[in-house]
């Protein structure tokens, strides 16, 4: 039941409490910082270890993964593909490495799993493509230096 | 029967039973690098270690005799702690290279240097390099990892049938290699990579394709010759990537031959025929389906019919290819082929003294006890219809004895069917279930292990479009 506590006819109409309301309105709009960012210029620092887009670590040129399978084994997602092969400097690396961004559920487990550092997960968090098949990275795409992890 | 008791258990034993075979038959897991069942015991690599009551040191339970009374602990504190400075002095030169060797997943020295082993080293000296010569196109050797166990040695004495492998120097610097770096003979190369309880021998064929936890293991039978050797066919997602021997006393113990080893090649291969082939107008090749060419075969297979059947094929559907000839086909004369000369079950001989067989078809016994002749290249035909499992010989010079049409059903290369009219793709072992027959009369199963490749289908599914 609503009980009508207002006395008076120029309280029935809630000034004080417009005012009051109004108030803090104001103070916020003026005087508090604001919460979004202007986006493509501005951009948000994450942590370290924030969990965006892979990449390999290489040294020197040379990458650090050995085709060794435990990225893929660990893997919840199954998105990362690699074939092993054989060259003269290096007894086993990736012959292909590619990672289906696309399906991948960004929890680190394969940089976790890694015994040899290779497998990386960056702070680039902007992965928008225009079409499927190029949320499927491969090893040159991989190899570019995206962080210092 | 003499006792022996074994953690807590009393166990019988044969007289002259080494410790180790007794706790192997009973299930109670003694770790070993240097025992095998088939070897001699050299007792040197000194894990399999075991306390003794009234014996003043730990003796090792691969050379020492059970006897009668004998109380043997297997997991005291004492043999922990040896297990674990036998394991650090294994690990002292043993590289760190999991990630890149092949063993990595079925590795002994991995299992137990987790299950016995300390996590870290305590080593920090040089550890030892060796330059690897090469051993053949069979075993790729890295001799980094190598734990000295011998069992590569001892293989090629005892049972490969060569002494060709050697330890050269002492001590830290032994070397195992082959005498004077020749590659290997012996036609059983690829057990050597199966006893190596590290990743010293590994297989060439199969390096870096697959890592080994990959693979689904499928208990099936070798159908590289009479033999029947027991083997795991290993695959994944209908590919077929290796074959392990499987232990079997009566057959082929632990072991199987290079030639078994690697024939699964053609499974897989891109020159096998998968899709239901039909001879165009223009005397070419082509791609159908299933229904059209099952059709164009049933109006092609007239007259005096030969009916070939290879004898890689199991006992089911060598009976259901008789049943069809009897049925369906008026005039039919029914032969098994195979290995060039080897018309009747007795020309299958021992090829050497340890597996192979002459008959290089797993059933040529069972095709014989289904009352199949051998085929001897005689007479005229009008058509013919060649059933083939993937193993038997390619009939190529059929056109001498058929005038009209030659029907292939099975598997075929795209090489090999020249002569052909029409091809239906069948299954081959690794895709199917069933029976063949031994050179010793033992029959064995054969189990699917992968889906059929491409349109592949069976024989049955074949006779049922075709009535």
């Amino acid at each position: 039941m609503l009980v009508n506590n207002k006395k008076g006819f120029l309280n029935k109409f809630y000034l004080f409490e417009i005012l009051t309301g109004l108030k803090i309105t104001m103070r916020n709009m003026l005087f508090a910082k604001n919460v979004t960012i202007q986006y493509p210029e501005e951009r948000r620092t994450y942590s370290d270890r924030y969990r965006g887009l892979h990449y390999i670590k290489s040294v020197n040129g040379v990458e650090n993964c050995t085709a060794c399978m435990l990225c893929p084994t660990v893997c919840p997602a199954e998105c990362i593909h690699i074939v092993a092969g054989e060259r003269p400097d290096k007894e086993k690396y990736p012959v292909k490495f590619e990672i289906d961004i696309l399906r991948c559920c960004y929890c680190g487990f394969c940089e976790e799993a890694c015994p040899k550092d290779a497998i990386k997960l960056s702070n680039i968090y902007e992965m928008a493509v225009s079409y499927r098949d190029k949320g499927v990275y491969d090893k040159e795409a991989l190899l570019v230096q995206r962080g210092t992890k | 029967m003499p006792k022996c008791i074994i953690d807590g258990k009393e166990l019988e034993f044969k007289p002259g039973e080494m410790v180790i075979q007794v706790a192997d038959r009973n299930g109670i897991d003694i770790p070993r690098f240097c025992y095998h069942p088939a070897l001699a015991v050299v007792a040197q690599c000194r894990m399999c270690a075991v306390e003794v009551e009234k014996m003043p040191k730990i003796q090792t339970a691969c050379s020492l005799p059970a006897g009668d009374g004998m109380i043997v602990h297997t997991n005291s504190d004492k043999v922990k702690k040896t297990r674990a400075s036998v394991m650090e002095f294994t690990l002292i030169n043993h590289p760190l290279d999991c990630p890149i060797c092949d063993e990595a997943g079925e590795c002994t020295l991995q299992d137990y240097s987790f299950a016995h082993g300390a996590p870290d080293s305590r080593y920090e000296e040089h550890r030892r390099t060796f330059i690897d010569l090469d051993m053949g196109p069979v075993i790729k050797k890295n001799m980094n990892r190598c734990i000295h166990c011998t069992r590569c040695i001892r293989f090629c004495d005892e049972v490969g049938g060569f002494r060709e492998m050697v330890a050269l120097k002492r001590g830290n610097s032994t070397e195992i290699t082959t005498v004077d770096g020749k590659p290997l003979e012996t036609e059983y190369a690829g057990n050597l990579a199966d006893i190596c309880p590290t990743g010293s021998l590994t297989l060439v064929d199969f390096r870096f394709k697959k890592r080994a936890w990959y693979l689904a293991k499928t208990k099936s039978v070798c159908e590289g010759c009479a033999q029947g050797c027991n083997i795991d066919v290993n695959s994944e997602n209908g590919v077929v990537f290796r074959h392990l021997p499987r232990e079997n006393m009566e057959i082929n113990k632990w072991w199987i031959c290079d030639e078994g080893r690697f024939s699964f090649k053609y499974v897989n291969a891109e020159a096998r025929v998968t899709e239901p082939t039909v001879r165009t107008a223009d005397k070419k090749l082509d791609f159908t389906d299933w229904k059209s060419a099952v059709a164009e075969a049933k109006a092609k297979a007239t007259g005096k019919v030969l009916v070939l059947i290879g004898s890689d094929l199991t006992l089911e559907e060598i009976r259901a290819i008789q049943a069809f000839a009897k049925d369906k086909l008026k005039d039919a004369a029914l032969f098994h082929f195979g290995t060039p000369g080897h018309l009747k079950a007795s020309d299958d001989k021992a090829e050497d003294k340890i597996l192979r067989r002459t008959s290089k078809t797993s059933n040529l016994h069972g095709a014989e006890k289904l009352g199949l002749k051998g085929w001897d290249g005689q007479g005229k035909y009008d058509s013919a219809l060649v059933f083939r499992g993937g193993r038997a010989m390619m009939l190529t010079d059929l056109r001498k004895n058929v005038g009209g049409a030659i029907i292939g059903v099975g598997v075929f290369e795209t090489a090999a069917i020249d002569s052909y009219e029409v091809v239906l793709p069948g299954l081959s072992y690794t895709e199917k279930s069933g029976t063949i027959v031994n050179w010793q009369g033992k029959e064995q199963k054969l189990n699917k292990a992968i889906e059929p490749v491409g349109q592949s289908r069976s024989v049955a599914d074949v006779f049922a479009l075709w009535s």
